[in-house]
């Protein structure tokens, strides 16, 4: 009978709990990687393309000459407040190598342009050391709190430029119930650890993996 | 029947517990990644429900995907108004079944009272209609009027989320003092455990198990003698009288604290219609939303009560009964407080 009557209260309970993901605000990725001869990566040119509705209240929020238009200054404060609250999380970015995490530059600016309704952002990002490909490299983007579902829609938006020889490459999209149930262990400690959560997410989301031989 | 007293409190101790973390740490970034808009932003489901949470959100996402495509459509020349209303309203159905204070302070606060179910589902739908105004105003006002000024969206979104998270924790404080202070009182003076109504116990032997909904009416506070439609007041207690105007206004209270905050998804839907002169799907499409909404939270809110009941019935007359009722209606009102406090910290400390 106590079974019984916890189980109802549990059942009311646990749907207001915020376990599910709630985006709202879209964005098309594509990411180059930058190759220098030596086989380190040299950058992580990054471009996002952002949603018609969401583009829409950027349009609203930022047009402060009520032009319904956005001109270069107003561009300017978009790419300033993006680049800004991007600090906190990353650039949404992540590189890993062999699991690890690579510690990467934030990157000076961020470019806002807006096209077709649409608004895009762009931004470069350097290692903070030098990274020489080796092992298995990761790259991807993701937003960790999930405000943003920002992916890659084509394998082919993540290209590398100056690719070395002996390198393959792959695109994994994890999925989501496999990689839940492949991490049970460490998103259950993750939780503890880092109640915030911002490393939990990336085990979702899509990354360009180069595997290199020495 | 009786229930041990110990499990009980266990249970709704953990309950509140793991209720409260996973509300403060799935609103700890009430401010968006990006900067622009405001989040609702929450984990991934790992818990028990997870399927169903990922289902959910699923679904949510494919109804918000069709539905940015409706408006897309619209906008470019194609009808489809009723195809947007659709989705909007199955996207209300599904959002509001995701995280969000708005069903948790109404479930809440109908464990915390004795609320005719009736009551409780006009509860739900007068405060998403206000949800849903209160988008339509936000984003008039900031499309006509504010444009160009110095409050951006952002900003307006914010002021009207704190204000919420204000009104949540004052509410839920002084729900927690209603419910809270006479069992405190008994507790320290020692007097034995009595305020429960003789109707609540009576109530059982008239209605054990059969129509839940009824059951809700019968077992009712002094205090709430309006939620009784089957004349079961036993006394003529003078508190019924002035009860029934104070529960009007905690429901007002309750409506104004869930309402004011729009949901973000109604305001970027609003932005792009205002946009793109579509004035009427744009309102059309937030009433849907609200509407649907409305349903989801009065389910929940069913479901809280009739499970309080349940919870009531097993634990049978008399003290154990009685207790079991305090305990989830104490545990009703904290869960108001403490929800108000965490997402008031959350959205302060950004």
């Amino acid at each position: 009978m106590h079974a019984l009557t916890a189980a109802a209260l549990a059942g009311i309970l646990m749907p207001a709990t915020p376990a599910s993901a709630h985006p709202h605000v879209f964005a098309e990725a594509s990411l180059e990687i930058v190759v220098d001869s030596a086989g380190n990566v040299e950058a992580l040119r990054h471009l996002w393309r952002f949603d018609d509705l969401f583009s829409s209240t950027v349009l609203i929020e930022f047009d402060t000459n009520s032009d319904l238009e956005l001109d270069t200054a107003e561009l300017e404060t978009v790419g300033a407040v993006i680049h800004e609250s991007l600090a906190e999380f990353g650039y949404f970015q992540f590189v890993t190598i062999d699991g690890r995490d690579v510690e990467m530059q934030a990157p000076e600016r961020i470019i806002a342009d807006f096209q077709d309704s649409q608004l895009i952002i762009l931004f470069e990002s350097r290692p903070a050391k030098p990274l020489k490909l080796g092992g298995t490299a990761g790259f991807g983007v993701y937003d960790p709190t999930f405000y943003t579902a920002i992916d890659f829609y084509d394998d082919a938006s993540l290209t590398v430029s100056g690719m070395p020889s002996g390198c393959t490459r792959a695109v994994v999209r994890p999925d989501p119930d496999e990689a839940i149930a492949m991490n049970q262990q460490s998103l259950t400690d993750a939780f503890f650890d880092d109640p915030s959560g911002n490393d939990l997410t990336k085990i979702f989301a899509t990354r360009l993996e180069l595997t290199c031989k020495g | 029947m009786t229930v041990n007293k110990t499990a009980v409190r266990v249970v709704f101790a953990l309950l509140a517990l793991t209720y409260v973390l996973t509300h403060f740490v799935g609103h700890a970034h009430a401010q968006s990644s990006l900067g622009i808009g405001a989040s609702e932003a929450t984990l991934p489901s790992t818990g028990l429900l997870a399927g169903f949470f990922n289902w959910v959100n699923a679904q949510q996402q494919s109804f918000y995907r069709a539905l940015s495509g409706a408006m897309r459509a619209m906008r470019d020349g194609g009808g489809g108004a009723w195809l947007l209303v659709g989705l909007s309203f199955a996207y209300g159905v599904f959002h509001a079944a995701g995280p969000g204070h708005g069903k948790a302070v109404i479930s809440s606060y109908m464990l915390a009272n004795e609320v005719a179910l009736r009551r409780g589902i006009l509860l739900s739908f007068v405060s998403a209609a206000l949800q849903g105004v209160s988008a339509i105003v936000l984003m008039g006002a900031v499309f006509l009027v504010l444009r160009g000024s110095s409050v951006s969206m952002t900003d307006a979104t914010r002021f009207l989320e704190i204000a919420s998270y204000v009104l949540v924790t004052a509410f839920g404080a002084w729900l927690l003092w209603k419910k809270a202070a006479p069992a405190l009182r008994r507790l320290l003076v020692g007097s034995p455990v009595h305020s429960l109504s003789a109707a609540h116990v009576h109530a059982h032997h008239h209605d054990h198990g059969h129509h839940h909904h009824d059951h809700d009416h019968d077992h009712h506070h002094h205090e709430h003698g309006e939620a009784c439609g089957c004349g079961h007041a036993h006394a003529p207690d003078p508190k019924l009288i002035s009860g029934e105007r104070f529960d009007w206004r905690t429901a007002w209270a309750a409506i104004v604290a869930v309402g004011l905050r729009p949901c973000t998804g109604a305001l970027i839907v609003l932005s792009f219609a205002f946009l793109n002169g579509l004035w009427v799907a744009g309102v059309l499409s937030v009433a849907a939303m609200s509407i649907g909404t409305a349903i989801t939270v009065s389910a929940l809110a069913v479901m809280a009560v009739t499970a309080k009941n349940w919870a009531v019935a097993l634990a049978g007359d008399g003290r154990a009964g009685n207790r079991v009722h305090a305990a989830i209606e104490i545990a009703g009102a904290a869960f108001v407080f403490l929800l108000g406090v965490a997402l008031l910290s959350a959205s302060l400390s950004v």
